[in-house]
């Protein structure tokens, strides 16, 4: 096992190192440049290249970048000039993390209940009601559910606050708006998945040993069933907790989010890159710890693998 | 049934797990600075707040849309961040809409040649008890200046100050540049040319406020990378810029203090106006911006107001290009745009459909008059002109030699963004409507056309504008002088390089702002743009709020000299 992780470690480490250099080019391929003020005159903005080294070899400005990235420094941000991009990711994490996994304990578990309740269910009042919640899920895009849940919580109601991050109270309706689409496609695939387990011989087997019905179902039956979930859920958790564009700026929450999609409108190199390698090493985390846990789950995957 | 309840049992667990009491990020950073705070005071001598509690304070809230790009008065680059240093921040004069008051200088004078003015500071202190010295607004003034700041706010003292463009350009060494401080009382600035607005610039300009050169040394490239990281001496001091929203406090200190009459101003960056608007709505906001879709349903509310923010756009015009290098064709296209049915195309009718090249409210050839009630020229019609456009076109083929409109194509750049899509399809239908030309339209990056495209003159026609730095018309009329790095409507006129030249040399207010009205009335004979719209701002603010101010320069919302009733 530990010779397995080692090996997917090193993979990830190649992995984050082409896509630093790849995304470093091709940042530059964008059109245009940082300083796109209707105001600034030709000597300003070659004060403003210079000052940012933009007026190197694009090589040499590389090999300055990997040297500053190795001692943990992202450089300073092109657009919010007097920052850095490590103190923004700094600020704006922790925003996006814990929104992200209030929306995914949220959405996970119960996506997994009305999943597994819908599958012992089937064809019955509930699996009804779980189905369309799991339709309703996946078709309304977050920024109307945000929206749906603000006007009415909020403006309508006025049992909680519209926007801003500033409390508990505050972290319902974005969590919900957020978690809604993994929650009905979670319940989705954990009552799709529950129901091809089910005639599966194992569990005639289990049944055949007089097993309880709980027992299979627990047992049994969701064990197996959770496997495609798992997999999905790397790539979610990633993508979840470094921040929603969408839903944070609807609920005006200091999020990542808004950095990312700003960086790219702004071509805001260093915090393009920053966002990048940062999204890009979680993603890549993410996806270890899937696969470490995926040997947990079943035994199989770790069997194989040695 | 006993899966089912354990189930059940498993619900209701997760769901107190995911509404647990765990406390968001902000709480935290909200303890801790509480923490600090207190620290500091103990340490400042044991002085109290004196039972300050949230009650019977005086709070204004408002959202602002675009995140500030930086708190350095000397870096500062658009009207966002010059609105957070107008909070926290004072120059010589203040600008009160308008209104030039004595701020940190006492009494000014300006020599007879209008090329020296020497201010004489008062009494002022920053919130750490030194003086504020005519040192402060020298090094403030070399700091913006001097190329290894790099500030993109710098292109201020181009062609304002002496020496300012060779200061930039790294040719004169930043000592040179056209201010010094005689002694600890006196300001002197030194102008590169006469400027009648001069006064209205320094009131104006965030650029021109004091700096502390050793908090700025302390912290090097990141000074004012957050509040801890900056000091400042206005009439509040900003005691946070955590999470995307700035808190200022009254500042004790301040020498006007007793006019303030606001414990705390809370500016959050909240980028979507829907949800700004439904924050108001729900008591959260005292002040916000309408959306535009939005604004039709407020028009009647007693807390609705609006004002124009200074912004003019218009339809760029490389003047040198085929085929709009011809008078007639640009004065057709001009013609052809019905100003009002764009507006209302566009801008669901919000805007003010504009026919010229500068806002009316400019300062005009008296004190207390403006520019659009005086000498202002006529600009293009409001509705457009079909017959006219049309005549237009006739000489145009003439001269061009094309006997077939349809066999003229121009390029329209517009770039990715929703509303620039909307007025690039308006303008091509107008056009290919009245005109019987081909308009295909260009899309680009947002990030090419100030930086490429229109720089180099890369285009033909394309959507634009132009933001006021002072109130004067000459701000928006330099921008065609054949001189002017931003004369991205490639317009070389030696007589009109004249009229502006005459106007910088004329020192009789009258004489020169005839001649800026001159100047005006022959870009509009020559179509060198075409103009479409003021940019109006609706908003809503809380009844109870009073003295909030509106301008077209330096700031669009000042609350400084509000007052509100206090939090019951």
């Amino acid at each position: 096992m530990a010779k397995y992780i080692l090996k997917r470690a090193l993979a990830a480490i190649v992995t984050l190192f082409v896509l630093i250099t790849v995304v470093f080019f091709l940042v530059r391929l964008i059109p245009g440049d940082p300083f796109n003020d209707p105001k600034l005159t030709d000597t300003v903005r070659e004060n403003l290249y210079e000052y940012y080294g933009f007026d190197k070899p694009l090589v040499v400005q590389y090999g300055m970048y990997m040297n500053n990235l190795l001692h943990g420094d992202l450089g300073p941000s092109t657009r919010y000039m007097n920052r850095t991009v490590n103190d923004m990711i700094f600020e704006s994490f922790p925003y996006s993390a814990d929104l992200g996994i209030r929306a995914l304990v949220f959405a996970v578990s119960f996506g997994l209940v009305l999943g597994i309740l819908a599958a012992l269910n089937r064809g019955k009042k509930l699996d009804v009601v779980c189905v369309l919640v799991a339709i309703v899920g996946t078709s309304i895009p977050d920024f109307i559910m945000g929206a749906i849940l603000q006007y009415f919580f909020g403006v309508k109601w006025g049992l909680l606050p519209v926007a801003q991050y500033k409390g508990i109270e505050y972290t319902i309706l974005p969590a919900a708006a957020l978690g809604f689409y993994t929650l009905a496609s979670v319940s989705k695939l954990m009552r799709s998945s529950m129901l091809e387990v089910v005639s599966q011989d194992y569990i005639k087997t289990a049944k055949a040993k007089g097993l309880s019905q709980g027992r299979i179902t627990f047992r049994h039956q969701i064990r197996n069933a959770i496997m495609p979930v798992i997999t999905v859920l790397g790539p979610t958790v990633a993508s979840v907790l470094t921040g929603t564009f969408v839903v944070e700026s609807i609920f005006a929450i200091p999020g990542m989010g808004k950095y990312y999609v700003d960086s790219v409108n702004n071509n805001d190199y260093s915090m393009i890159l920053g966002m990048t390698i940062f999204y890009g090493a979680f993603l890549i985390l993410c996806n270890l710890i899937v696969d470490v846990a995926y040997g947990l789950v079943d035994p199989r995957v770790r069997i194989g693998k040695k | 049934m006993k899966m089912k309840k354990l189930l059940a049992l498993g619900l209701a667990g997760v769901m107190a797990l995911s509404l647990a009491a765990c406390g968001v990020p902000g709480e935290e950073d909200e303890t801790q600075a509480a923490g600090t705070e207190a620290a500091g005071s103990e340490a400042a001598g044991g002085e109290t707040t004196g039972g300050e509690t949230a009650d019977g304070e005086k709070v204004f809230r408002y959202s602002v849309k675009t995140e500030p790009t930086t708190l350095d008065s000397a870096k500062m680059n658009s009207i966002g961040d010059s609105e957070l240093q107008q909070i926290m921040g004072e120059g010589l004069l203040t600008n009160n809409a308008g209104e030039i008051s004595p701020g940190l200088a006492e009494t000014w004078e300006i020599s007879e040649d209008g090329l020296t003015y020497t201010f004489h500071l008062r009494d002022a202190q920053w919130p750490d008890g030194q003086p504020v010295t005519a040192n402060d607004f020298v090094y403030a003034a070399r700091r913006l200046a001097d190329p290894e700041t790099a500030s993109p706010g710098a292109w201020i003292v181009s062609g304002v100050l002496k020496n300012g463009a060779e200061v930039i350009a790294g040719t004169v060494p930043v000592e040179e540049l056209g201010i010094s401080a005689p002694d600890e009382k006196t300001v002197v600035f030194e102008l590169d040319h006469p400027q009648g607005y001069f006064l209205s610039y320094v009131g104006l300009s965030g650029a021109f406020f004091p700096q502390r050169q050793d908090i700025v040394e302390q912290y090097g490239q990141e000074y004012a990378g957050s509040a801890e990281k900056l000091m400042t001496c206005g009439a509040f001091t900003l005691t946070s810029s955590a999470d995307r929203a700035y808190i200022f406090e009254k500042n004790p200190t301040y020498w006007d203090a007793e006019n303030i009459k606001l414990d705390r101003i809370e500016v959050y960056v909240v980028e979507n106006g829907d949800t700004a608007l439904s924050m108001y709505e729900n008591g959260e906001l005292d002040y916000v911006q309408i959306p535009n879709a939005s604004v039709p349903n407020y028009t009647d509310a007693s807390n609705h107001g609006s004002y124009v923010n200074g912004n003019l756009d218009w339809v760029y015009i490389n003047n040198e290009a085929e085929y709009v290098s011809n008078q007639n064709f640009r004065l057709a296209l001009a013609y052809a745009i019905n100003r009002e049915n764009y507006n209302i195309l566009v801008n669901n009718g919000v805007y003010q459909a504009w026919g010229n090249i500068v806002l009316p409210m400019c300062d005009g050839p008296e004190a207390g008059t403006t520019y659009g009630d005086t000498v202002q020229p006529e600009g293009y019609p409001i509705q457009g002109d079909e017959a006219k456009a049309k005549e237009y076109l006739n000489a145009a083929l003439t001269e061009l030699g094309i006997s077939d409109p349809s066999e003229i194509t121009i390029h329209f750049n517009a770039w990715d963004d929703e509303t620039t899509k909307r007025v690039a399809e308006v303008c091509q239908e107008m056009w290919q409507n009245v005109l019987g030309i081909n308009v295909q339209i260009d899309m680009v990056t947002y990030g090419q056309v100030y930086t490429t495209i229109y720089p180099n003159k890369d285009y033909q026609v394309g959507y634009g504008g132009w933001g006021p730095d002072y109130a004067d018309p000459y701000t928006y009329l330099y921008l065609f002088h054949s001189e002017n790095v931003n004369n991205y409507s490639n317009y070389k006129n030696a007589d009109y390089d004249a009229l502006i030249d005459a106007s910088n040399a004329e020192t009789d207010p009258a004489a020169r702002m005839d001649l800026l009205a001159q100047a005006e009335a022959m870009l509009i004979e020559q179509g060198v743009n075409i103009p479409l719209q003021m940019r109006d701002v609706h908003y809503l603010l809380d009844e109870d709020v009073t003295g909030v101010q509106f301008y077209y320069v330096g700031y669009n919302m000042c609350p400084v000299y509000a007052d509100c009733a206090p939090t019951a």
